[in-house]
């Protein structure tokens, strides 16, 4: 009986060291070498357990013991794990930390695939001329490295449109360098992801409701907005913070972006491509997380956005400085869901950057820009032991990119739009999302198209 | 060029709150010190599970958690006679990259703590200790799960689940393996 009791532990034994050590590549030889020896220890114990006495078994413990401790440092690391010389110890403190460097490669990614359907009518009763369009939005690969426990790479690249041959384009959405310099502080430098609003940073399918991001999202605070720079992130105390210096916006197209246009900022992305860095910005963000569940943070831009472009006559340059501040507030618990966002956006010597563009009329760039939603969702399947979630969502929003223009500028019905949105999202495993929504879009021209959108997302 | 310098200057006179959380990196001693401080003593046992009651682990777990291993060590807390708890260290997958916990179960079979040795993964998804903070005092219940009373971390999904899963992973092993009534 004894025996077939130490039998069976030590065939746990292996078995677990064997199911622990296959998987590594590129280590064939060592788990080859560690498999012989326990094979051989194996056949050794198998043999004393014959005659076990004692003393033998004591002997066997040991072994089980360092065998079992060895499985644990497979399973935990090296430099998690610090012998103790003795099952039962005091614990002093380590006489020296292992701090054997892990290295590795971390992949992840995301993708979203959107159908929208166009009403036939406007909003005014005119026919809309637009054609439904189902597209492979996104896809995304992530790739981090970590060098050590002080330095790591992380990178996002990211295909849209599914085609560089048609309207597509295969962009590098951030890499940078994070410099962990101490428990309090890290350092960051690359391309990076503006912090402001919700969707700059985190936007991955399943983390906002909605087929479409919201236009604020994208109009206002440029969502994927992503510009060389560096800068400092860490948090305390229920806060959060990252502050960067940025190359600033090109409000002209002077590096080919663009520029600012009547329908918001969207067009003053540099990406990262040869940016012109005549003039930088600065960005920071705040939030605060302490209760369970809520986010309420807020983040400024400032910066000149003219990157020395001469004015129409060439006889100055454009600053076109370029203030952005949003507010933000999230609630997320026991299936609850609720969002919402406010963004603000001024920007000066407007009139310039109108004549450089060629805009006239009703066509000037905004000089301030205002957008807000709030939306709220809820899973109805909380309460069921299920993995799956069925989110009812309603997102409501206002945005104007043309809330002021310069004199000698009319302002465009088409910028004053409200959307009103609601759908359902599905989650048949955390990562996987399928959503359906109906918008209701209105605006003072009377010349919006109300819209049927289905999208599925997936992260991992 | 005023413009330029208040944009500078803004960013770098931005007040950084003093503090924040690198990677957490602790050794096994250290965390354990942490769970039952001195003059506990701290015991090291190693359980070795048949295959159903590995399988009775695993339907307790729950569907989305996997339990899939026979050799599981834990470290029991004593003060003289009397058991202080127990605590499982506890090896996943993020994202790509692997996560350690120590998890601290009470007597009575509800966690008491749970400590980050390893976080592999971008600290951007690495989640705070005022949310790990929600885990004290659940028990194997519905309730401990992202459906249930655990709340998502805004940014860290990833993490959040593979915190949950691991807490559920390690009260179903706690109730199989039954290791304080051994000691009593």
């Amino acid at each position: 009986m004894r025996s077939g009791v130490w039998g069976r532990l030590i065939l746990s034994v292996v078995t677990a060291l064997l199911l622990l050590t296959a998987p590594a590549s590129g280590q064939e030889r060592t788990v080859e070498e560690r498999l012989r020896d326990l094979e051989r220890q194996v056949e050794l114990l198998t043999q004393r357990l014959e005659g076990a006495d004692s003393a033998a078994i004591v002997e066997m413990r040991l072994q089980i013991e360092a065998i079992t401790r060895e499985i644990e440092e497979l399973k935990l690391g090296q430099e998690v794990v610090v012998q103790a010389d003795t099952a039962v110890y005091g614990l002093g403190p380590a006489a020296s930390k292992v701090y054997r460097v892990q290295q590795g490669v971390s992949i992840g990614g995301y993708g979203e695939f959107l159908f929208t359907g166009f009403s036939e009518s406007r909003q005014d009763g005119a026919p809309s001329d637009k054609n439904n369009v189902v597209d492979a939005l996104r896809g995304v690969v992530y790739i981090g490295y970590k060098f050590n426990d002080r330095f790591l790479f992380n990178s996002e690249i990211e295909v849209e449109h599914a085609s560089t041959s048609k309207s597509g384009s295969v962009s590098l959405e951030f890499a940078y360098v994070d410099w962990l310099f101490s428990n309090p502080l890290g350092g960051r430098a690359g391309l990076l992801l503006v912090p402001m609003g919700f969707l700059n940073e985190l936007h991955e399918p399943p983390t906002f409701m909605g087929s479409t991001r919201p236009e604020t999202e994208r109009a206002i605070i440029p969502s994927t907005w992503r510009e060389n720079g560096l800068g400092v992130f860490g948090g305390t105390a229920g806060f959060g913070y990252r502050a960067y210096v940025v190359n600033g916006l090109d409000a002209t197209g002077e590096s080919g972006a663009g520029g600012f246009t009547a329908a918001g900022l969207r067009g003053g992305r540099q990406k990262g491509s040869k940016a012109l860095a005549n003039d930088f910005a600065g960005v920071a963000r705040v939030d605060y997380v302490g209760v369970l569940g809520l986010l309420v943070g807020t983040s400024f831009y400032i910066g000149n956005s003219g990157q020395d472009a001469l004015t129409a006559d060439s006889t100055s340059t454009i600053n076109a400085l370029t203030m952005i501040w949003d507010g933000h507030a999230q609630y997320r618990a026991r299936g609850l869901w609720l969002r919402g966002l406010f963004a603000l956006s001024t920007v000066d010597d407007v009139v310039a950057i109108n004549e450089v563009q060629g805009f006239t009329g009703d066509e000037s760039v905004g000089e301030r820009l205002i957008g807000w939603y709030v939306e709220g969702g809820y899973d109805v399947l909380h309460k069921i032991r299920t993995q799956h979630q069925l989110l009812p969502y309603v997102r409501y929003e206002q945005i104007d990119t043309q809330n002021r223009v310069p004199a000698g500028f009319s302002r465009s019905g088409a910028a004053d739009r409200q959307i009103l949105t609601f759908g359902a999202a599905w989650l048949p495993i955390p990562n996987l999302i399928v959503k359906a929504d109906y918008q209701v879009r209105k605006n003072a021209a009377d010349t919006g198209v109300d819209q049927f959108n289905v999208s599925m997302g997936y992260m991992f | 060029m005023i413009h330029r310098s208040l944009a500078l200057s803004f960013a770098l006179c931005v007040v950084l709150p003093s503090a924040g959380r690198s990677q957490v990196l602790l050794t096994q001693q250290e965390a354990l010190r942490l769970a039952f401080p001195e003059p506990a003593t701290i015991e090291r046992q190693t359980a070795f599970l048949a295959e159903e009651e590995r399988a009775t682990a695993d339907d307790l777990a729950g569907p989305d958690v996997e339990v899939d291993q026979r050799v599981v060590t834990y470290y029991v807390g004593m003060e003289g006679s009397t058991p202080l708890g127990v605590a499982y260290f506890d090896a996943h997958r993020v994202r790509t990259l692997p996560e350690v916990l120590m998890i601290v179960v009470t007597p009575d079979a509800r966690i008491d703590r749970i400590e980050i040795l390893k976080f592999q993964e971008p600290p951007d998804y690495l989640v705070p200790e005022s949310w790990l903070g929600q885990f004290s005092g659940r028990e194997l219940t519905e309730e401990l799960s992202v459906k249930g009373a655990i709340v998502n971390m805004t940014g860290a999904t990833l993490t959040s689940r593979a915190v949950t899963y691991a807490a559920r992973r390690v009260l179903a092993l706690h109730q199989v393996i039954r290791p304080l009534p051994e000691i009593e």
